[in-house]
């Protein structure tokens, strides 16, 4: 083997400008799959840490209250009793947070938005001082009843500063106008397209906006010590809450506000309880996340192909520049598996050499891009869920990405090393050229 | 004695399109160990062919060849390989070196496809050889740093580290001036005389002739004579 790894080697420097071509299109393609997969991972991690500290727990009991049947609101009564079954169901729990949901229209001097508002008691959101980077104001204003916190494009858009006041306008559950003013208390960097429809008002705020009383709520939001442990919580408060007594909505895999048609559409009045877990209530942004993966993957598959006709090429090169070569070691006694070996050897090496180099280089790029801070457009953000470009790399995507290439591009030369095997040693020995 | 090589009533063809070409009709041919036997005959009178049949690189359209008392017919694709590993040692007229490798390592090929010795043994093997062609001193040279005398040395030394049987030379000294040439005879007769070696070489040159037991004249394929060779003189006057 000693042997066929050094015929290899050389073989490689003897023909140096072939070996650096081909080796620089996988190292490029490794490069690209690397930083591809650091974009992803990154979205992926943004999203997971914005997006469960924003607008989902881990696990979620949320539901919905119908006055009549074709008039819905995501609102759970009597949460405190609800909250009882479920805290010694679940000693997987880190903590629970619970939280109002609303949608109303934000009001100011010089513009208006549609909303979604979230009652929030701040002392008991740990997660939120971690997400929520605050430019202007602060978060513990938010333990004042009739406070606000907007994201920056919002607070331009309604053309507002920190102590400005906006009206809050909304229907109660009853179907009455209600209005309530709140005071700008703090204004948050964008977070992606979470931030472009969420704000946050102290939970006493958003009970008043919609006339309930305070033992009403929106969600509860579970947070778990260990994340893997989702489904297992899930499943479990699936079979205790009805065994307590709570009516249960059917598993719907989608966001809280993607179900309003479903539920308005239904017979039932009173309250239903909704178990759901992160990914159901981010499964609207998924998408960006499948479409860039497509996208990556497609990418990577032409850069492959393209890879694939140059291994095949060039080793075709290289078999037939060594058609003699083959011949006498196959005359000497080299069995055919050892010729295929001798070949698959060379691509090996020059994969593996050429792909570690790539993913090194690739977490190169991915360093410089991420201390460079590269402010994204907007429309950008609302895909990567932050203003900055943030590539998070880890390393089984680092591993994998060499060994993808360097499988599939040792795979590839399997054909050509297969009939560099396949040759009668009477007919390579006898070949010209 | 039994023979080495035993070839009965041998055909090979090539298709060539449609039209099958007779390279080798009805060859008989017996070789007994030791001997150092020249194949002689006009370009295109089937003395590659022969090698070929009796090396084991291909195979007869129709007859038997039998070598070391293994009928080649009868053999599978690995087990013909393994008999060339073990059996025969190839000298090329182009010397057929592996480019990339060095003298010893060219050399100790054959052995480590083997995997019978150790590396100290491998290298005392491989030395020893080198310095019976008379190349020792390059054994760290690249093929292309050699004249073509030492790469055919080289090729000898190949041949002979696996102590086979039987060594085929196709041609040894087409591609060597005349002096070298007979150097390169010289040393394969010595080998066989001192190993008892087998070797049966192909060539044009009737002074390398000369060197031979016996030459076989070959014809369109056919053999036309097994005969003694002329003297060293005699065949310097002819060439």
């Amino acid at each position: 083997m000693r042997q066929l790894f050094l015929i290899a080697f050389r073989n490689l420097v003897t023909h140096r400008r072939r070996t650096l071509m081909l080796g620089g299109a996988i190292a490029g393609v490794t490069m690209l799959l690397v930083v591809l997969l650091g974009l992803l991972n990154g979205i992926r991690s943004t999203i997971l840490e914005s997006a469960t500290t924003l607008m989902t727990g881990q696990v979620n009991v949320a539901g919905f209250f119908k006055v009549t049947a074709g008039q819905s609101a995501p609102v759970v009564t009597h949460y405190k009793k609800v909250l009882e079954v479920i805290r010694p169901q679940v000693p997987e729990l880190d903590y629970v947070t619970e939280r109002g949901r609303g949608w109303a229209k934000l009001v100011s001097d010089t513009g208006s938005l549609q909303v979604g508002v979230n009652g929030i008691d701040i002392s008991n959101e740990p997660g939120f001082r971690r997400v929520v980077q605050v430019q202007q104001g602060s978060l513990d204003a938010l333990t004042e009843p009739g406070t606000i916190l907007l994201f920056q494009e919002q607070a331009t858009r309604l053309g507002v500063r920190v102590g400005d006041v906006i009206t809050l306008s909304s229907y109660t559950l009853r179907g009455a106008a209600n209005t309530v003013d709140v005071k700008v208390a703090a204004i948050a960097r964008n977070v992606g397209l979470l931030s472009m429809f969420n704000t946050y008002v102290p939970a006493v705020t958003l009970r008043a906006l919609y006339a309930l009383n305070e033992d009403s709520t929106g969600a509860m939001m579970l947070y778990l010590k260990d994340i893997r442990d989702v489904p297992k919580v899930e499943a479990r408060l699936r079979e205790v809450l009805p065994a307590a007594g709570f009516q249960l909505m059917d598993k719907d895999p989608r966001a809280f506000f993607q179900k309003f048609e479903v539920v308005n559409r239904e017979g039932w009045t009173g309250q239903k309880l909704d178990v759901t877990n992160w990914q159901d209530e981010i499964a609207f942004v998924q998408w960006t996340l499948t479409a860039i993966t497509w996208l990556s993957f497609v990418l990577i598959g032409i850069l492959l192909t393209i890879i694939a006709v140059g291994i095949m090429n060039t080793l075709w090169i290289a078999i037939r520049e060594r058609t003699r070569e083959i011949g006498t070691l196959r005359a000497i006694g080299m069995q055919r598996m050892r010729v295929l070996a001798m070949f698959l050897v060379e691509a090996l090496s020059l994969s593996l050499a050429s792909a570690l180099f790539g993913a090194l280089l690739g977490l190169l790029v991915c360093a410089l891009i991420n201390a460079a801070h590269l402010h994204a457009p907007i429309t950008v953000q609302l895909f990567l869920m932050r203003e900055e470009v943030h590539l998070a790399v880890l390393p089984s995507a680092l591993l994998g990405s060499v060994l993808l290439i360097t499988g599939c591009t040792t795979a590839i030369s399997l054909i050509p090393s297969f009939l560099a095997a396949r040759l009668q040693p009477v007919t390579a020995m006898h070949q010209v050229g | 004695m039994a023979p080495i090589v035993s070839i009965v009533d041998v055909y090979k063809e090539y298709s060539l399109g449609k039209t099958l070409v007779p390279a080798l009709r009805g060859v008989s041919l017996d070789v007994v160990a030791g001997e150092f036997i020249s194949i002689a005959g006009p370009s295109g009178s089937g003395k590659t062919t022969l090698l070929n049949l009796i090396g084991c690189v291909d195979v007869a359209t129709r007859g038997t060849v039998v070598v070391a008392g293994r009928n080649t017919a009868e053999l599978s694709e690995r087990e013909l390989t393994s008999l060339r590993l073990n059996t025969i040692g190839f000298i090329f007229q182009s010397f057929n070196l592996v480019p990339v490798l060095s003298v010893f390592q060219n050399v100790e090929f054959p052995l480590l496809l083997q995997r019978k010795l150790s590396a100290p043994e491998r290298r005392k093997r491989v030395m020893l050889l080198l310095e019976q062609v008379g190349i020792a001193t390059h054994a760290d040279h690249r093929p292309s740093e050699l004249s073509g005398g030492q790469r055919q040395r080289v090729a000898v030394a190949r041949a002979l580290v696996g102590s086979p049987q039987l060594v085929l030379a196709d041609e040894p000294t087409a591609n060597l001036d005349s002096v070298t040439g007979e150097h390169i005879i010289d040393l394969m007769k010595e080998l066989n005389e001192r190993d008892g070696t087998t070797f049966i070489f192909s060539t044009h040159d009737a002074r390398v002739m000369s060197h031979a037991n016996a030459v076989i004249r070959l014809e369109d394929g056919q053999i036309v004579g097994r005969e003694k060779p002329l003297g060293g003189a005699q065949a310097a006057g002819m060439h």
